[in-house]
């Protein structure tokens, strides 16, 4: 498999018109929801691919950590989406999003048991059994724990990723968020993770508030954020890291120092 | 405290978005910040599907709307917004924007409230908050907008 390379950003339509004038850009990704397979692509997204860079949907509302098993309509959804933008991949969320019939309107963190990990393999399975490409599986970032760990996050990721195959999506924006708001070392985390299976890093803002750091997306990347990504490049440096903006998007200046930055600390091309 | 993941999962979503108790063992502070960034969340989704409501509440938007959606759990974002533009006109603080978006919104599509809506098929002339939209063919116009 050839994977995505480089310094890459989150395709939104807000701007794409920015993502468009990146000369140097190799991968993009896109939020798998937001494409309809059997309609025409976004001409952005068009004009990428006739450019050879990749686009890897990313789903989040599949809901693989759920104690049910996944509805066969997303998966097949995220698989049309792969092959209608002809992907090398595509990644999702150890995480679940809805139950009892109630829609939680974000990633919710699973309880680290053995039971969990069960409930995410089975439907990791499912997934990949209907996938044109690989999966890769990307831990959230959240604000609490559940009662009844068993494992810790390094040993509970690994079974997952161990159990069905799947590639990892390291965002190093949730590490960071989950060592401030739940404790730990990040570096600690980082160095016993399986890296060697990372497809690629997200690097994203975030910003305090109320005594916690929100992984918001909206932000500018924190420094210290920069600097774990500097870490796990002087280690072993993942194949391609992606920069996720969703709202409140800054100046394109503003934009382009922050993709900069990203080829700094982590040693690929600038792609501005 | 384990064997039923799916009633334990459904416990905390209620919990985060449906106004249920905190289920036990988890601690109150952490949980109630991630149901307040859910509110937060939800508010930014809703603000883009419904951007003149959203805009004529201005800075009063994310309360307005936080307010009016704790404890209340989702239909999406398209009916979300229509629900509480709904409660905004009958309690009269609907301001003229979000007025003339529900107008064009109301002539445009059927919405009972408890499915989701659907879009007309005969014109239509929708009233709200002084606002007149009418829909012709699908097309929506605003006939007269509301009083600033």
């Amino acid at each position: 498999m050839t994977g995505p390379s480089g310094v890459g950003i989150g395709w939104r339509p807000e701007i794409a018109g920015f993502v468009a004038g990146l000369p140097g850009l190799r991968f993009v990704e896109v939020v798998a929801e937001a494409v309809a397979p059997a309609r025409p692509l976004p001409d952005g997204l068009t004009e990428l691919r006739g450019r050879g860079v990749d686009v890897v949907p990313h789903g989040v509302r599949l809901s693989l950590g759920g104690a049910e098993p996944v509805d066969p309509a997303r998966v097949a959804h995220l698989a049309g989406v792969a092959a209608a933008l002809d992907a090398p991949l595509v990644s999702e969320h150890i995480a679940f999003v809805r139950a009892g019939g109630l829609e939680a309107g974000h990633l919710l963190p699973l309880p680290r048991s053995r039971e969990a990990v069960a409930a995410v393999v089975a439907n990791v399975r499912r997934t990949q059994a209907e996938l044109p490409v690989p999966l890769a599986l990307e831990p959230i970032a959240a604000l609490f724990d559940w009662p009844d760990d068993e494992l810790d996050e390094a040993d509970f990721l690994t079974e997952i990723l161990d159990a069905t195959g799947a590639l990892l999506l390291l965002d190093v924006a949730n590490v960071h968020a989950n060592a401030r708001n739940r404790g730990g070392d990040p570096a600690a985390l980082l160095d016993r993770l399986p890296l060697e299976r990372v497809a690629y890093v997200h690097v994203a803002g975030g910003a305090e508030h109320g005594g916690f750091y929100h992984d918001t997306h909206t932000d500018p990347v924190p420094a210290a954020v920069l600097d774990l990504v500097r870490e796990l490049c002087a280690g072993r440096r993942p194949p391609a890291l992606l920069l996720e903006r969703d709202g409140h998007y800054p100046p394109a200046a503003e934009l382009r120092g922050e993709l900069d930055a990203l080829a700094a600390a982590s040693g690929h091309p600038v792609v501005t | 405290m384990s064997g039923d993941l799916a009633a334990r999962q459904a416990e905390l979503v209620a919990a985060l978005v449906a106004g249920g108790p905190l289920p036990p063992g988890f601690a109150p502070a952490p949980v109630a910040a991630a149901r307040r960034a859910l509110l937060r969340k939800r508010a930014g989704d809703v603000a883009r599907h419904w951007p003149l409501l959203a805009a004529g509440l201005g800075p009063a938007w994310p309360a307005t709307f936080t307010t009016w959606a704790d404890g209340r759990p989702t239909n999406g974002s398209l009916r979300d917004g229509w629900d509480l533009a709904r409660d905004l006109r009958d309690r009269d603080t609907l301001p003229p924007l979000g007025a003339e978006e529900l107008a064009e919104r109301e002539a445009a599509s059927r919405y009972d409230g408890r499915r989701p809506p659907r879009p007309r098929r005969l014109p239509a002339l929708a009233r709200t908050g002084g606002a007149v939209a009418v829909q012709v063919a699908g097309r929506v116009r605003l006939l007269r907008p509301a009083p600033r």
